[in-house]
């Protein structure tokens, strides 16, 4: 297996794990009797901040990850994978596991320069893989 | 050009659409906003919107394509059927991409259609 698989399991891991630390409290604050329905209306109680935080990582994340999944699979397809690719793929996990607690906790400007890690590391893959 | 770099160059489409995304956002809500946490929801509109719509639909599609192309490789059963159905797809989504930026109506629509029959018709082909 590739470092590129290798990570993409990883990041597909960590995505298991976001879901747990947003559906534990959205649970807990919406109360089961609304998520368990379906939804056609809008909650009557409200989430909190840190709560909806971690529910618009987790949408980040599976944007971040479909574009990186395909970097990963086309690389190892094609036999294309390097110390380069494999570095940015690490980068790529560190960025994405920081950027969690980054918007739970606010952080400011932080979080944005994370996502821009992950961001360009999955770019100079798609590259990699293309040239 | 094979089906696996029509797939990343697919990727750079998706990751360009991001970044106009964001682009626009910073001029309609400022960077200082893009920042935050974003705990209270603000709209955009215009071109940014409709750029946000358009990456919620070229993140579906890639969604679809990908393992499209994929199962064709893996099972070796590219050909040049397949090669010419990655190409109809790629090229619909380069002009999807303006086509909805700019509102042309239409337009979108047949384009959004020769993507949308072109994962078909690869799906078809992998079964």
């Amino acid at each position: 297996m590739t470092p590129e698989l290798t990570v993409l399991i990883l990041t597909t891991l960590l995505q298991i794990v976001t879901f747990v630390l947003y559906a534990i409290p959205a649970n807990r604050e919406l109360g089961p009797g609304y998520t368990m329905s379906a939804r056609d209306r809008e909650p009557t109680r409200k989430m909190s901040d840190r709560t909806a935080r971690l529910g618009r990582a987790m949408d980040n994340t599976f944007e971040a990850l479909i574009l990186f999944g395909i970097a990963a699979i086309v690389i190892t397809l094609t036999d294309q994978s390097t110390p380069y690719t494999a570095l940015l793929s690490w980068i790529f996990l560190a960025a994405r596991i920081v950027y969690i607690p980054a918007y739970a906790f606010g952080w400011r400007p932080g979080r944005s320069l994370i996502w821009a890690v992950g961001f360009t590391a999955t770019t100079l893959m798609l590259i990699a893989a293309l040239f | 050009m094979t089906e696996t770099t029509i797939l990343a160059a697919y990727g750079l489409l998706v990751l360009l659409t991001i970044l106009l995304q964001v682009l626009g956002g910073m001029q309609q809500l400022s960077l200082g906003y893009l920042m935050s946490s974003r705990d209270e929801s603000r709209t955009v509109t215009g071109m940014t919107a409709r750029l946000g719509r358009a990456l919620n639909n070229s993140v579906v599609a890639m969604a679809l394509f990908a393992p499209a192309v994929l199962i064709l490789v893996l099972l070796d059963r590219t050909s040049s059927a397949s090669l010419l159905a990655a190409q109809v797809f790629l090229i619909a989504r380069i002009v999807y991409l303006p086509v909805y930026a700019f509102g042309i109506p239409a337009v979108r629509t047949l384009a959004w259609l020769a993507g949308f029959a072109a994962t078909a018709f690869l799906y078809l082909l992998a079964l």
